[in-house]
């Protein structure tokens, strides 16, 4: 049996033969597309905890907000999501490549437009942010040129990256209970 | 032997080819063994040599070659500490807010820091930190020769942290007490392999006065714990003092910068030495390594109060530009100091290393030469007019 090849972490063949079935079979690619789901439930004060599949991540408000400061905001773990999503976006165009990475960082960074609204001051304006800004630090093994492609391939093909630049319908709901 | 006027020197660290650097990767990597890194290594420290015998320096390190930088090297020549990088090091961070500010502030990415963190009880071998760079490097010069090696403070702030080494030293005095034996050793070995020169490298002293106030910090990638500036530089100055003490027959310099990791100056600390002299005076050495080409290093009216107290190691060049300073302005910056300082109490050197970290140079080998051949060049004429 020919041994199995991995590269940053992950198996290459295994890895090429799940994204080529993404495209060569239906059922996978609707079970990749979705629903995804997130149920989020209040904690008491700013807390709140969100319920994804079999996995759970609180959120809070900074103390200055008379918050327990407990977890990191909601806000700001959409910054961190949009990372996450750029770091595994740049691991698999870089596996697909062969392309080793030894490290691979991403600073990201955030002003709200007009929070005055969010604190019921401000009829107007956008209380979010409206630039995010994404810094990709990496070492690697393949030349700067090389490099640069798979982070604007990344960018390109990242989901939450692509939810949060583009504008997004959310369509809300609301019942009393 | 009397030392002739203006002597010129390095202050340690040389460019770096880049085989040298794929070759120190490959032995980190473990594809190749640290004797076979020496001996490609052994090359580039005599190309290190050669470049600064061609330029006239009178005395001669080995450029630092061997090492990934200025002081992380010690990892693989003590048992007890393991080269961690910050990112490693974020769970254990206590002012993790803080610390984000400061690396946004330098704009570099926390994997790119690393520091020797001390895991266990730290001993040192018979093989020392720097002795066998010393014995190549002797056996390669007629030269005079300077070593450098990491001072007892900036080994000491950079290797405890909370979390990891308080197992085993539960305070940082606790392990500056062993780094102190340690570095005693060394000395003890460098002395009698004949070294002229052993400079001590503490560049995070000057991040005590001039960087960021948060508690856990860096300085040319030397995290470090610290309290108060005061209490600080008290320590730094008793580290160095028990260092040295009773050692004669070997000169003894402490270098202190505000940076080498960066060409952008902006990014590195500034200020004058006024607030650091006072300490940096107690410390019971021949000699301050001192950078002062760059406008960042401020004037030299703050040494009026310390004439001839001690010799100067005067940086009259800029690691970090492609412009060579011309002779005659070097001359000239070396009058202003001599203001306060006689012929004989000043070196002449760079402002710090051309390599201080092995993958992130501040220069070519070209340009370091013409630099040093420019500095031998204004000591000549300062030897002819100071005879």
């Amino acid at each position: 049996m020919a041994e199995e090849k991995e590269l940053n972490g992950l198996r290459i063949n295994k890895i090429t033969a799940i994204l080529d079935s993404m495209r060569d079979d239906p059922a996978v690619l609707k079970a990749v597309t979705g629903p995804w789901k997130s149920r989020v439930v209040w904690q008491g004060g700013f807390k709140a905890k969100a319920y994804m599949r079999k996995h759970a991540v609180e959120m809070d408000e900074p103390d200055g907000l008379d918050a327990s400061d407990s977890a990191a905001s909601a806000h700001e773990q959409l910054l961190s999501a949009v990372g996450s999503c750029l770091t595994v976006g740049y691991v698999l165009n870089a596996t697909k490549r062969g392309v080793k990475i030894h490290d691979l960082e991403i600073a990201l960074e955030g002003n709200f437009e007009n929070i005055l609204k969010w604190a019921g001051h401000s009829p107007a304006g956008n209380p979010g942010y409206p630039t995010i800004k994404a810094k990709c630090f990496v070492r690697a093994d393949a030349d700067e040129k090389v490099l640069r492609e798979l982070w604007q391939a990344a960018v390109d093909g990242s989901p939450v990256t692509q939810t949060v630049a583009r504008p997004t319908q959310i369509l809300t709901e609301f019942e009393k209970v | 032997m009397a030392q002739q006027l203006f002597p010129v020197t390095v202050v340690g660290s040389w460019t770096r080819p880049e085989w040298l650097v794929h070759a120190l990767r490959r032995r980190q990597a473990g594809e190749i063994t640290a004797e076979e890194f020496n001996q490609i290594a052994d090359d580039a420290v005599l190309a290190a040599i050669k470049y600064q015998e061609d330029a006239g320096v009178d005395i001669v390190a080995d450029g630092e070659m061997r090492r990934d930088n200025f002081y992380s090297f010690v990892v693989e020549k003590l048992s007890g500490m393991r080269l961690m990088k910050l990112s490693q090091l974020l769970d254990y961070m206590k002012d993790r807010a803080g610390f984000e500010e400061i690396l946004r502030g330098l704009d570099v990415p926390a994997f790119a820091i690393k520091s020797p963190i001390a895991v266990a009880k730290v001993h040192g071998t018979e093989e020392g930190i720097a002795l066998d760079e010393a014995r190549f490097l002797k056996a390669h010069t007629r030269r005079q020769t300077k070593v450098p090696i990491p001072g007892p403070y900036l080994l000491t702030r950079s290797s405890w942290f909370e979390g990891l080494s308080d197992k085993t030293y539960p305070k940082r005095e606790d392990l500056a007490k062993d780094i102190v034996r340690i570095l005693r050793h060394e000395i003890e070995g460098l002395k009698r392999l004949g070294v002229d020169f052993i400079q001590l490298d503490e560049p995070s002293i000057s991040q005590v006065v001039y960087g960021d106030e948060a508690e856990q910090t860096f300085m040319c990638a030397a995290l470090g714990s610290r309290t108060d500036p005061t209490s600080e530089l008290e320590f730094a100055v008793r580290l160095v003092n028990e260092t040295v003490e009773g050692f004669k027959g070997v000169r003894f310099g402490v270098h202190v910068c505000r940076g080498n990791w960066s060409r952008k100056e902006n990014v590195l600390l500034t200020g004058n030495y006024g607030p650091l002299l006072p300490s940096l005076m107690r410390m019971n050495v021949d000699q301050l390594v001192l950078e002062m080409a760059t406008p960042r290093a401020g004037e030299v009216e703050v040494f009026k109060e310390y004439s001839n107290e001690k010799e100067i190691g005067l940086g009259v060049a800029n690691p970090r530009t492609d412009e060579i300073e011309k002779p005659v302005q070097i001359v000239s910056r070396v009058k202003e100091m001599l203001r306060y300082f006689d012929p004989p109490k000043i070196f002449l050197n760079p402002d710090c290393g051309f390599g201080t970290f092995a993958e992130r140079c501040v220069n070519t080998p070209e340009i370091a030469y013409r630099k040093l051949q420019a500095i031998t060049e204004a000591a000549e004429i300062l030897r002819r007019e100071y005879h």
